[in-house]
C-alpha cells in the first residue's frame, strides 16, 4: 500500500498563525477526514464489491414495495448476533431515525462486520452493508467511492431519510475501517528495539529520553490517541509517534546537548497545509530547538538542511512545517 | 358525490354496535373502500368537504391515499387555491402592498388587510391590529421571546413551560434564558397523561413572568384548561402564551374568553398555505414591544441617525410580506367559518373517539395521552406505539398500503424521553377524513403488525 507523497514544504519554516477565534478540533476526528481524503486521492477507488452489487440487484428487482421490505426482513435474519455491550455511542450511527450500531472485527487482514438496530427494516439495510462489505481489507473499504449508494442504484428504493441513514451507516463503517487502517500503519511504523522502548516510554508521559527535551502534547491529543488505541483493542502505542521518531533520529545523529520538540499542530488545525497531511496522531507542526556540536562551522541554512536530511521521512509525511532553532554549544552558552 | 370518484361504487354493509360501526366484510377491497370513503355517516356534518380537496383523490402504491398526517400539515381546499391563483393570475392584482397608488396595489393592499381582519374575526380578536403576520407559529414564538421577552425579562426571572411542548416552545426560551440569565421550569404529566395542574401551581412563583404552554398537544392530544391556567399566571402578574397550532384549526378559539395574553398558530395546519402564520397579542402588550426585524414597512421615518417605528402590527412585519399566502390564509378562515367551527369540533370529537376506540382494541398498541372521556376531552389525533416494533417500521409498511401517518419524535423529544420512548407513530384525522378511512388505517395497522411478527 503506497502512502501519498506530498510535496515537502521546506519553505514554510515559520508556521502561520492560526486565524483568531479558530477552535481546535479534536485531532482524531479531523485526522480521519484528512487521512481518508489522502488515501482516496492516492489510489483508485475500490470497485463496488460484487457480493454487494448482487444483493442490491436482487433487492431492486423486486417490483412490489411490500415484497422488498419482506426481503429486508429476510436480510435482517441473516445478521450474526450482536453483543449487548457493543450498544455504545461510539458504535452508533448518527442521524438515523432508528438506533443502529455497527462493529468491525479484523481477521487475516480482512474486516468482518456486525450490525444491530431496533428497527427491523433498518436492520435489513444494515445487513446489506454488512454482507457486502465483509471480507474487504480496511484500505479497500476506505477507498469505496462516496457516491457508492447512488452507484448501487438504491436511492430510488429508499425515502430521503432512509437514504440519509444508509449513507451515515456507510460512513461510520468507513470511519471504523480507517481507525483500523491507521492502527495497522501505526504498528508498521513502530520499530522494535531501543527506539521502540523510547517510544513506549514517551507514550503516556511527556518525558524525553535525552534529558531536557520535552514534548508538548495536548491532553486532547493524548486522550484521543489513547481512546483510539483502546477501541482497537491493542496495547497502547505512543500518542506521539512522529515526535518520538524525530527525537530518536536527532539524538542519534546530532548528540544534542539540548533538544526541545514542541508540537504546535493544534494551532494549525484547519489551515491549508495542515489539511491532507496529518497522520493518525495529528502531528504536523513542530518547533524544534537544538544545541549540538555538529553545527560548528555550518551556516544557518546548512544546519537546517542537515536537520531536514535527518528527518527526511517525517518531512515527507506527515510533518508540514518545522520551525528550527539551531545553535552550537558556544552560541547557547553551554560550552 | 360518488360520481366524482373514479372508482365504481360498491356497496358495503355495516353492523352498528355500541362503540361504532363495523364493516361486515373485515377486508374491504381497495375499490369498495375508495368508493365508500365518502359515505361515512360519522362525517355527515362535513359531507361537502371531501370534494373540495382533489388532492385526496389519488393512489399511493396502487391503493387510495388515506391521509392521516394532518397534525403535521393539512390539505388545502379549492377555495384557498383559487384565491391565491386569482391573486397572481389573469385578472389578478399581484402587487406590493401598503405603498403605491395604482389600482393593482390598492387591490392587493385591501385583500391583504381584509385577510388580517378575517383572521382577527376567526379568533374573535378585538381588532385586526392585534394580528401580527409571521412565517409560522415558530417564528411567532421567537418574536415574543426576542421582543417582549428581551425587554421585560431579567436575571433570575422565571418562565414556566412543560415537558410536552413542541420544540418551538422550548428552544426560543432556552436561547433567551442563556442570554438573560432566566430560569426555565417544566410542568410534567399527570396520571392521565395531561399537564399536571397541581404541579403547575407549585411551579408558579412571584418570580414567574411568563407561562408558555401548549393548548392542545400534538403528541398527547391533551387539552389545557386555559382559563384556569390564565388565572394562575395572572395571579402572580405573569403573562400567558398559548401554542394554539392544534386548537385553532380544530375547535372554536375565542381569545376574549381564553385568558391568554399571546397565542400563536400556523396557517398550514388550518387549510391555509405554508409560509404564513400569526401571533395574536393584546394590543396594549404589542404597543409596548420593541421591534425585532428591521427594514421597510415597520418604520415611520428613516433618517441616517435614527429611525422611528410603526405601530403594531406593522412594527413586527419588516419587508415585503407573504401577500398571496396571507390572502390564502384569509380564504382558509372563510372556508372553515363556512363549515362552522362547532361542526368541525364535533366531527373531530366523534372521529377521534372512533379512532381511539378502534386502536385500543388492537393487541400490543399503547396510546399516549388522556382518554376521550377526560374532563377536557382530547384531540382527534392518536399517538401510539406497538410493543416490539419500531415506529418507522410501522409507518413504512402503512405507506405501502397508501396510509400516511407520521413516525419519529414528532418535534417533542422531551415528552418522549419523559415517557421512556425514543419515537412513536401518530395518526391525525381532519375535516375531510372519514370513519371508513379510520377503518382502512386500522386494518392496515393490523396487517403491519402481522408483517413483523
Amino acid at each position: 500500500m503506497s502512502m501519498v507523497v506530498s510535496s515537502i514544504n521546506v519553505a514554510r519554516l515559520q508556521p502561520r498563525a492560526a486565524p483568531p477565534g479558530l477552535k481546535a478540533r479534536l485531532p482524531r476526528v479531523a485526522a480521519h477526514r484528512r487521512q481518508a481524503a489522502r488515501v482516496r486521492c492516492s489510489a483508485a477507488t475500490t470497485e463496488l464489491p460484487q457480493s454487494l452489487k448482487t444483493l442490491v440487484q436482487a433487492f431492486q428487482s423486486v417490483p412490489d414495495p411490500m415484497a422488498r421490505y419482506k426481503q429486508l426482513l429476510f436480510f435482517a435474519t441473516k445478521l450474526e448476533p450482536f453483543p449487548a455491550e457493543a450498544h455504545t455511542e461510539e458504535n452508533k450511527v448518527k442521524g438515523c431515525v432508528s438506533q443502529v450500531w455497527v462493529i468491525a472485527d479484523l481477521t487475516d487482514g480482512k474486516l468482518q462486520w456486525r450490525a444491530d438496530s431496533d428497527s427491523q427494516l433498518t436492520k435489513g439495510l444494515a445487513a446489506l452493508l454488512v454482507q457486502g462489505m465483509s471480507g474487504l481489507t480496511p484500505d479497500e473499504i476506505v477507498r469505496l467511492p462516496t457516491d457508492f449508494i447512488a452507484q448501487l442504484g438504491l436511492q430510488q428504493s429508499l425515502t430521503p431519510s432512509r437514504n440519509n441513514g444508509f449513507l451515515n451507516m456507510f460512513k461510520l463503517m468507513q470511519k471504523k475501517a480507517l481507525d483500523i487502517y491507521m492502527q495497522q500503519q501505526q504498528q508498521q511504523q513502530q520499530q522494535p528495539g531501543a527506539a521502540g522502548d523510547a517510544a513506549a516510554g514517551d507514550g503516556a508521559a511527556a518525558s524525553g529520553s535525552s534529558g531536557d527535551g520535552d514534548v508538548a502534547v495536548t491532553a486532547e491529543q493524548q486522550q484521543a490517541s489513547a481512546g483510539d488505541a483502546a477501541a482497537a483493542g491493542d496495547s497502547s502505542p505512543s500518542g506521539t509517534p512522529v515526535a518520538d521518531s524525530m527525537r530518536r533520529k536527532l539524538t542519534e545523529e546530532l548528540q544534542p546537548l539540548r533538544l526541545v520538540i514542541n508540537d504546535n499542530s493544534e494551532k494549525h488545525a484547519g489551515h491549508g497545509g495542515y489539511r491532507g497531511k496529518a497522520g493518525y496522531s495529528g502531528e504536523t507542526h513542530f518547533d524544534v530547538e537544538l544545541v549540538s556540536a555538529r553545527f560548528e562551522g555550518l551556516t544557518s541554512i546548512k544546519r537546517h538542511r542537515l536537520v531536514f536530511k535527518i528527518l527526511e521521512q517525517e518531512m515527507q509525511n506527515p510533518v508540514h512545517a518545522l520551525s528550527l532553532v539551531t545553535k552550537t554549544p558556544a552560541e547557547a552558552n553551554m560550552a | 358525490m360518488a360520481a366524482l370518484l373514479d372508482h365504481p361504487v360498491a356497496s358495503t354493509s355495516y353492523t352498528w354496535t355500541a362503540s361504532g360501526r363495523r364493516a361486515n366484510s373485515r377486508r374491504q377491497s381497495a375499490v369498495a373502500r375508495a368508493a365508500a370513503v365518502e359515505e361515512a355517516p360519522l362525517a355527515a356534518a362535513l359531507r361537502p368537504t371531501r370534494t373540495d380537496f382533489p388532492i385526496l383523490r389519488q393512489s399511493v402504491n396502487e391503493r387510495p391515499l388515506v391521509y392521516l398526517d394532518n397534525a403535521a400539515t393539512s390539505q388545502k381546499p379549492l377555495q384557498v387555491l383559487r384565491a391565491m391563483d386569482e391573486y397572481y393570475g389573469e385578472g389578478g392584482y399581484n402587487s406590493n402592498v401598503h405603498r403605491g397608488v395604482h389600482a393593482l396595489s390598492a387591490r392587493a393592499t385591501t385583500a391583504y388587510e381584509d385577510a388580517r381582519a378575517k383572521v382577527a374575526r376567526f379568533i374573535n380578536a378585538s381588532s385586526p391590529q392585534e394580528i401580527v403576520y409571521t412565517r409560522n407559529a415558530t417564528e411567532a414564538i421567537n418574536l415574543v421571546a426576542n421582543t417582549w421577552g428581551a425587554a421585560n425579562l431579567h436575571q433570575g426571572d422565571e418562565i414556566v413551560l412543560s415537558v410536552a411542548e413542541h420544540h418551538s416552545n422550548i428552544v426560543p426560551w432556552q436561547l433567551l434564558a442563556q442570554r438573560q440569565g432566566l430560569v426555565l421550569k417544566f410542568v410534567e404529566l399527570s396520571g392521565t397523561e395531561e399537564l399536571d395542574l397541581a404541579q403547575l401551581a407549585t411551579l408558579i412563583t412571584p418570580r414567574t413572568r411568563l407561562v408558555s404552554l401548549v393548548h392542545v398537544s400534538n403528541m398527547l392530544g391533551c387539552v389545557l384548561p386555559a382559563q384556569r391556567v390564565a388565572e394562575m399566571a395572572h395571579a402572580v402578574g405573569a403573562k400567558l402564551l398559548l401554542d394554539c397550532c392544534q386548537s385553532v384549526p380544530n375547535m372554536p378559539v375565542d381569545v376574549q374568553s381564553l385568558g391568554a395574553d399571546f397565542i400563536v398558530a400556523s396557517s398550514h395546519k388550518m387549510c391555509g398555505p405554508t409560509g404564513i402564520g400569526f401571533l395574536w397579542g393584546r394590543l396594549s402588550l404589542l404597543e409596548e414591544m420593541p421591534p425585532w426585524m428591521g427594514g421597510g414597512e415597520m418604520i415611520q421615518d428613516v433618517r441616517l441617525e435614527a429611525s422611528t417605528y410603526a405601530e403594531p402590527p406593522s412594527r413586527f412585519e419588516a419587508g415585503t410580506p407573504a401577500i398571496a399566502e396571507a390572502i390564502g390564509l384569509g380564504a382558509a378562515c372563510d372556508y372553515l367559518t363556512g363549515l362552522g367551527m362547532q361542526q368541525v369540533a364535533a366531527h373531530e370529537r366523534e372521529l377521534g373517539a372512533y379512532l381511539y376506540a378502534k386502536l385500543r382494541r388492537i393487541d400490543r398498541v399503547r396510546i399516549y395521552g388522556p382518554s376521550p372521556e377526560a374532563a377536557q376531552g382530547r384531540a382527534a389525533l392518536a399517538t401510539f406505539n406497538v410493543e416490539g416494533i419500531h415506529p418507522t417500521d410501522i409507518s413504512t409498511i402503512l405507506d405501502t398500503t397508501g396510509v400516511a401517518v407520521r413516525s419519529g419524535h414528532l418535534c417533542t423529544q422531551p415528552v418522549h424521553r419523559h415517557l421512556g420512548i425514543s419515537s412513536s407513530v401518530r395518526a391525525s384525522p381532519y375535516i375531510y377524513n372519514t370513519a371508513l378511512e379510520v377503518d382502512a388505517f386500522v386494518d392496515a395497522l393490523t396487517d403491519s403488525i402481522k408483517f413483523f411478527t
